[in-house]
């Protein structure tokens, strides 16, 4: 059985040779969660990032803000970098969980009625 | 196979035309996702994690029908989400039924009964709601993640013959499925009085929750081949026989991604209705622009290395059965005998 265990939650990733932009980006699109997209003019944009696209002309991402406002288009030229700062919506949301939660369900009044005897 | 024959000849003069017409990629079913939103979290479903603001989304008809016009498939399934929490759901099939399309509602059913006794839809022979049902009682309650789900769909369905409208089921099967107990599902549903069912098995969503229960190539053509070798006369089934018999590993068919084009708040959605991997905003530019040639078996993309999900191969099936004596002799011969 597996869990989601893993989770770029709460990442704050610096942007340098090692880790390109592009990179961060392809993980933020990939995150099902709010993320924080820090502007090169030190602005913050607070959304979901639905799309991205590399190989346009003048590659962008395209999201929704925190409110549901959007689509906005973004530049990769304007982006510094993008933060993990929202819930990942996947996350510990597994049939495991579910299994475990309907195991224990199922063993409850088992318990309750030998406690009765 | 229960395809209704008005329904079987509009997609045949569809494709012809499409043949006809040398285009090399047309669309056959709109996959319209109006919302994301449902009142199921299945564990095999990796449709709905999405942030709160996203869910609280919906598209509007009017951007529903544009998308159908633009597109052009003669067929429009509306998965989701569940589309029957989507607030226009009634608006919109009536619309859609207006323009002659044939309307699969793809429906846990849990909220059917209501909507039905609300006098949301009227029945139509371009309408049927495609009710999910995985299986028997508690192969369905385990996939949904709910118990009392399956009770509830039944009811569902029992309701909506009972007022004259189409019901298809679909079916999605994962590892670990038991032939014997889809046979005999198969005899439930058909004692329920369903048109049809439509059967496929699942894909392996990165984001879905469960990554242990999807099925892997050989073991799809294991199961299906078990399941559906010597089918009983009953048994009806809303698709292509071609596609059942690739499932049981009779036929050896490459994707068509573009046949299922899917349209939902994000746009059109590349490169098909499983993978995620960007959005074109017109479905012009989804087909000229989308790199085709890095999905499918052939490309070796390891993500396509064991879909045969029906979305990607369906009409591939219903392309061979219109495009080759071959395929159109044994689709006849399958339609006629029953026999897969």
């Amino acid at each position: 059985m597996s869990e989601r265990d893993e989770t770029l939650e709460g990442w704050e990733p610096e942007v340098g040779p090692d880790l390109p932009l592009a990179r961060v980006i392809d993980l933020a699109f990939d995150y099902r969660g709010n993320t924080t997209v820090i502007k090169t003019d030190g602005s913050e944009v607070h959304g979901y990032i639905f799309n991205r696209n590399a190989g346009a002309p003048e590659p962008f991402i395209q999201m929704f803000d925190a409110a549901g406002a959007g689509p906005f288009r973004i530049p990769y030229a304007q982006i510094r970098t993008v933060r993990f700062t929202g819930k990942d919506t996947a996350a510990g949301n597994s049939y495991a969980a579910w299994l475990r939660r309907k195991e224990k369900e199922q063993a409850e009044p088992k318990a309750h009625d030998s406690e009765a005897r | 196979m229960s395809v209704p024959a008005s329904q079987m000849w509009t997609v045949a003069t569809y494709v012809l035309r499409q043949k006809l017409r040398g285009r090399p990629r047309y669309p056959l079913v709109l996959m319209l996702e109006p919302l994301f939103r449902c009142n199921l979290a299945c564990s095999g479903c990796g449709k709905i994690q999405y942030p709160a603001q996203i869910l609280k989304k919906h598209l509007t008809v009017e951007q529903c029908l544009k998308a159908v016009d633009e597109c052009g498939a003669p067929m429009v399934s509306i998965p989701g989400g569940e589309p029957l929490m989507y607030p226009d759901i009634g608006r919109l099939v009536e619309a859609l039924v207006a323009r002659g399309k044939y309307v699969y509602l793809c429906t846990n059913a849990i909220l059917l009964r209501e909507k039905l006794e609300a006098g949301l839809f009227r029945p139509s022979k371009y309408l049927s709601f495609s009710v999910h049902m995985d299986g028997p009682r508690e192969e369905h309650d385990a996939a949904v993640c709910r118990d009392g789900v399956y009770d509830q769909a039944v009811e569902g369905i029992r309701e909506a013959l009972r007022r004259g409208f189409r019901v298809t089921t679909n079916t999605t099967l994962f590892e670990g499925a038991n032939p014997l107990r889809v046979r005999e599902f198969f005899d439930a549903m058909m004692d329920l009085g369903v048109e049809g069912m439509m059967l496929s098995p699942g894909y392996s969503y990165s984001k879905a929750p469960d990554q242990v229960h999807f099925l892997r190539k050989s073991r799809t053509h294991e199961l299906f081949s078990t399941m559906l070798s010597n089918p009983a006369r009953r048994w009806k089934f809303n698709q292509s026989p071609l596609f059942l018999r690739f499932l049981m590993g009779e036929h050896d068919y490459e994707c068509t991604p573009w046949g299922n084009p899917t349209y939902n708040i994000f746009g059109w959605q590349r490169p098909c209705y499983l993978l995620q991997e960007g959005y074109a905003e017109t479905f012009q530019e989804l087909l000229e622009t989308t790199r085709w040639e890095e999905y499918g078996k052939k490309s070796g993309n390891e993500k396509c290395r064991d879909c045969m999900v029906h979305c990607g191969f369906e009409a591939t099936a219903v392309n061979e059965t219109f495009g080759s004596w071959r395929g159109f002799r044994e689709t006849v011969a399958v339609t006629v005998t029953g026999k897969l």
